[in-house]
């Protein structure tokens, strides 16, 4: 197993898990406020997520694949929106996604 | 009550998040191989990492040989989010917060396990830690299975597959934009706007690690900078 996969996964695990339990420790407020480390919490998330979904999608557009990548996206947002999960919108697009795909093979 | 019964109930709650997860673990497996990692390193990522959309990003830039504390910052800086997922469960808890065992459940409390226990709450059921250790687990077993059996399928496992492979290979963006929607607030328009454009600028201008680095800093700087309520 490469060390350095391995230093990453660490150091990240330890990072989520510290996220995750520490503010039931610290504080129930932790978090909330209008403070600059409560907006800088509140928006790194958001940003973080934002730039990644924009990352990911920004090479299939480069890459002209216009059709399925509309079909995709409309149907995680369709889903979303109607049931309000997050994996019921993943499966949804991807599988719109790839409908879309074969279709335009024919 | 005895402490089996919310267990249990736990883990029946985890069925439709361990349904959709371990396709997305399956798929994960499957690119973690496809990208030149062993099967032992796709579940150890899993494993020690445990958050979906990290884990893909991480298999793009182990493969893009980003800097370890490049690749750990940008990895750490994606799930902050996740500081307000305790104390939003125990507030909406109330009085049946109990936090004797947290140093353990907590690490299962992952967007959907999340989503998942608030949802119960809302709807009558009281807090329990035996719940949480069962919903957790649930979703937990749920990802690893899925990551083992994507990871001994293989990289090549879907090359008679286009279609298939093509659902997976959207699936990493559909969760992303799944998650997007799931904590999208009119006040972080203005930083999801700022972080896409520099996204996009860093991406076309330099490359996409830079283009992904410079969308976090100038949203989460956005954010930080932006008057008002957070």
């Amino acid at each position: 197993m490469s060390l350095h996969i391995l230093i990453l996964a660490l150091m990240v695990g330890a990072a989520n898990w510290a996220f995750r339990y520490g503010p039931t420790r610290l504080s129930r407020g932790a978090g909330q406020g209008t403070g600059p480390l409560a907006r800088f919490l509140s928006a790194t998330g958001p940003a973080a997520i934002a730039t990644l979904v924009v990352a990911s999608l920004l090479p299939m557009a480069l890459a002209a694949q216009v059709v399925p990548l509309i079909a995709g996206v409309a149907s995680v947002v369709a889903l979303w929106l109607w049931r309000r999960s997050v994996v019921i919108a993943t499966l949804g697009g991807s599988l719109a996604y790839a409908l879309a795909t074969m279709s335009g093979t024919f | 009550m005895s402490d089996e019964a919310p267990f249990r109930s736990g883990l029946v709650t985890a069925l439709p998040i361990a349904m959709g997860y371990f396709p997305i673990a399956f798929a994960f497996g499957v690119a973690a191989t496809g990208a030149g990692l062993s099967a032992v390193e796709a579940f150890a990522l899993s494993l020690i990492i445990y958050a979906g959309a990290s884990q893909f990003l991480a298999l793009a830039l182990i493969t893009s040989g980003a800097p370890l504390l490049v690749a750990a910052f940008t990895l750490i800086a994606m799930n902050l989010r996740h500081v307000l997922y305790g104390p939003a469960l125990l507030k909406s808890a109330g009085d049946a917060a109990s936090t004797r065992h947290a140093w353990a459940w907590a690490w299962g409390l992952t967007d959907e396990v999340f989503g998942a226990a608030l949802g119960e709450i809302a709807r009558g059921r009281r807090f329990s830690e035996p719940f949480m250790f069962g919903l957790g687990l649930g979703a937990y077993v749920s990802w690893l299975a899925g990551t083992v059996v994507g990871a001994l399928a293989g990289g090549g496992a879907l090359a008679g597959w286009p279609t298939v492979q093509a659902g997976l290979d959207f699936m990493l963006p559909a969760l992303f934009l799944s998650l997007l929607l799931s904590i999208l607030t009119r006040p972080q328009v203005p930083v999801i706007a700022v972080a896409g454009l520099a996204t996009v600028a860093g991406t076309l201008a330099v490359s996409g690690t830079a283009g992904i680095l410079a969308g976090m800093i100038a949203g989460a700087v956005a954010g930080t900078l932006r008057r008002g309520r957070a």
